[in-house]
């Protein structure tokens, strides 16, 4: 089992889109993949149109394996399934802390899943917290979403500072362009800059107003549009992603 | 969107329009929207004893698929790619996998054949929430038997099968199906399953070696020994098909042993026939079976070509393929002639009369069977009670140099004994007749082991015989060389180990459960 991190300290970079459109990628290509929504908005668990069971909250995902298993569900997409995130995640950071060895306890809550599971994403809030920690600690990949803009290249920073200064391991850090304007010379010059920077995939997501009527359609973009430039993009995108995962 | 969750199946009735359900009941309780239309072709296996479905599984081709899947869900349990569409296949040949294991955990010996094929039109609707979310996958299904598309459909049935964690959602909604019974009927894929076979006329689970007759202990013995030739004879021709097509080796086994059953009750049930009528086919059964001892011997040898590269070296392993490529070119050329045989007028003329033989009520004139009027149960312990004696007594002769042909006449001792108490064993009460037929096989295997190495040894001493010198064949005679050394020093042990196994039989204990066998009060 593979996990990916959807990570961005920074919000609006398109996490979600991302972790939506790569996972259905996932199950079509290397099946079968789950996506763990692990926002309080539970944007990805709205883009596949499911809710949480009443019963489920934060409380229970940290009781993980079997709680979590039961409270799986199947999207509307052969060998996806999602654990939709419940509104009760936003106290996630708290209860974690009281927990003994809250920054393993992701990974450890997840084991069981690796028999049914290849791939799995996480789709993450946008901050630095206890549970961004115990993400880090239970990812293989952190994947994160750039817009080429100086505030995201500042994000970036504070993050690979946070792995150095915690000696964490930031060899799992991989980042990508999203919402790229070519017209934009600020963008062009940013891509190019880092464009052979270690740790940065070459493709780019460009800005294309489908990913935003994603939250319209409710279905990745590859399984409604899959001739839109940006789910061209997002189909190279995991298959540099994966190519790097098999060299790793 | 994994649909491996307990689906439920729901059965419309004949007289009921498929889209009244869809549109009026359903509509009302859930939203729905079509999905896909397909057709699918279906070919069921199983082996003649219905081991798969034993295990509560079916198994069939779709596509380019053997599918394994669980009988009263139809949820895949495993599969493996599956080109072809043979009539029958044995497990332990298809490339290793899940399903290779899991159909020869079923059977190690018997073939899967085909049992019939039928086509399913499957069309699908999505069940939804209130968010548009697919909740289970509803699919009207219409089978019918491949090739017979001129008739109605031979079942519609409705399956609902729920997504993963909408369990509880799904279950209201069976709930309302279950609540229309007019319109049809719950039930589970084993009975759908059954209603297929039905109509291709295969009885599931319909065959059986056992005999199992609930003989009535006071009626005339002469009856209840008719009543075990039909059975005799009915096991004969249900193992002919199989034997024809060559589909695995049991049903020459079934066909062999249902011979010597048949001349075990004309022989040991004495003064129940008429001699001057049974002779002849006495005469007729004992040809039939000789005629079947080469073939059956090749399928011996044929099941234990793993166990003879198990008795070699690897470097005297290589010519086996030789020997081997002979028996098979031998067994196919044997098995053509029997068929021919078993296609002659000759036989089934034969089997013809037998029947009518078998079928006749009126008892045979006193003078010419004076003990066909007893008691069942009067010459079951009549009978039973000399054959023990027999083998006690032919045993307790066996000397201390145990020579083959003391060994070869005290296995056929048994074995009639055996059968004796098989025949019979429906009105001896349980409790007494299961712990007497434990103690004689455990001497009866010692035997078979005895004989079989001899027979084996015997057998590759004649092929060497005729194994013309030099190359390749020189090379197969040292591996057969290996292997009589092999065999034979088996054959000693099974001669070593007699006589203990005999005392253990030959002790106080069996003899007091053959007393309390042999006085017990019938218990049908």
């Amino acid at each position: 089992m593979k996990t990916i991190a959807l990570y961005s300290i920074k919000g609006g970079v398109g996490k979600t889109a991302t972790a939506v459109n790569l996972s259905y990628l996932s199950a079509l290509l290397a099946p079968p993949t789950l996506i763990c929504d692990l926002d309080p908005q539970g944007a990805s668990s709205y883009y596949f149109r499911i809710a949480a069971s009443k019963k489920f909250n934060s409380d229970k995902f940290l009781k993980g394996n079997k709680k979590i298993h039961s409270n799986i569900k199947a999207t509307d997409f052969e060998n996806l399934d999602l654990l939709p995130s419940d509104f009760s995640y936003r106290n996630l950071d708290i209860e974690l802390s009281e927990e003994k060895k809250p920054k393993k306890k992701l990974k450890k809550n997840l084991e069981e899943l690796s028999d049914d599971y290849r791939f799995v994403f996480f789709d993450c809030p946008p901050n630095l917290t206890l549970l961004s920690e115990s993400v880090f600690a239970a990812s293989d990949i952190i994947l994160v979403p750039m817009i080429p803009t100086t505030l995201s290249i500042r994000t970036y920073v504070q993050l690979t500072d946070f792995f150095d200064a915690n000696d964490l391991d930031s060899s799992k850090i991989r980042a990508f362009f999203t919402m790229v304007e070519k017209r934009k010379k600020m963008h062009r010059d940013i891509i190019q800059e880092f464009r052979n920077a270690p740790g940065f995939l070459r493709q780019t997501i460009p800005y294309n107003s489908e990913v935003e009527k994603m939250g319209l359609y409710r279905a990745p973009l590859n399984a409604v549009l899959p001739n839109s430039p940006a789910a061209k993009a997002y189909r190279n995108l995991w298959k540099e992603l994966t190519t790097d995962l098999e060299q790793k | 969107m994994s649909a491996l969750l307990q689906p439920i199946f729901f059965k419309i009735n004949p007289d009921t329009s498929s889209e009244l359900v869809l549109n009026n009941l359903l509509a009302s309780v859930c939203k729905v929207a079509y999905l896909s239309t397909k057709k699918d072709r279906l070919t069921f296996y199983d082996t003649f004893e219905w081991q798969a479905y034993e295990n509560g599984f079916v198994v069939y081709k779709k596509k380019n698929h053997l599918i394994l899947a669980d009988l009263h869900s139809r949820n895949e349990a495993c599969s493996t790619a599956f080109q072809r569409l043979p009539f029958s296949f044995f497990p332990k040949y298809l490339p290793g996998c899940t399903m290779r294991e899991q159909l020869c955990s079923f059977t190690d010996v018997r073939g899967f054949f085909r049992l019939c094929t039928v086509e399913e039109h499957i069309r699908s609707y999505r069940i939804m929430d209130d968010n548009d979310k697919t909740i289970g996958i509803l699919s009207l299904t219409s089978l019918s038997i491949a090739d017979r598309k001129k008739e109605n459909p031979l079942t519609q049935y409705f399956s609902i099968r729920p997504l993963k964690g909408y369990q509880k959602e799904i279950f209201d909604i069976e709930k309302v199906f279950a609540s229309y019974e007019e319109l049809g009927r719950v039930l589970d894929f084993k009975e759908l399953f059954l209603s297929i076979m039905k109509a291709v006329d295969h009885n599931v689970l319909g065959y059986s070696t056992k005999i199992d007759l609930n003989l009535d202990a006071d009626a005339p013995i002469y009856t209840s020994a008719q009543r075990l030739l039909q059975f005799t004879l009915s096991v004969m021709r249900q193992n002919e098909a199989g034997i024809r097509k060559n589909i695995d080796s049991e049903f020459l086994h079934d066909f062999r042993v249902a011979i010597r059953r048949t001349r075990s009750v004309i022989k040991q049930l004495k003064g129940v026939f008429d001699p001057d009528e049974t002779t002849r086919y006495l005469d007729f059964f004992k040809e039939l079976g000789k005629l079947t001892n080469e073939l059956r011997d090749l399928d011996v040898y044929l099941l234990r070509r793993e166990t003879y590269y198990d008795y070699l070296p690897l470097f005297l392993q290589p010519p086996l393929p030789l020997f081997f490529n002979d028996i098979e070119a031998s067994h196919r050329l044997l098995h053509k002639k029997f068929c021919r045989f078993l296609g002659s007028s000759s036989y089934t003329t034969f089997i013809t009369e037998w029947n009518h033989v078998i079928k006749r009520e009126l008892l045979p004139d006193a003078d010419k069977a004076p003990n066909a009027a007893l008691s069942t149960k009067t010459v079951a312990v009549d009978s039973i009670k000399k054959a023990w004696r027999k083998v006690i007594r032919h045993g307790r002769h066996v000397s201390k140099e145990t020579t083959d042909s003391e060994l070869h006449a005290l296995r056929i001792d048994c074995k009639k004994l055996r059968y004796l108490l098989e025949f019979f064993s429906s009105i001896f009460p349980q409790n007494t007749i299961i712990p007497v037929i434990k103690q004689l096989k455990e001497l009866q295997e010692n035997l078979g082991d005895f004989v079989d190495f001899a027979v084996q040894v015997e057998f590759l001493h004649k092929r060497l015989e005729v194994l013309s010198s030099g190359g390749e064949k020189s090379l197969l005679a040292a591996s057969m060389g290996g292997l009589m050394a092999t065999l034979f020093q088996k054959q000693e042990e099974a001669r070593r180990k007699f006589h203990r196994t005999f005392r253990l039989f030959d002790h106080d204990e069996t003899s007091q459960l053959f007393h309390d066998l042999l006085t017990s009060n019938s218990a049908t």
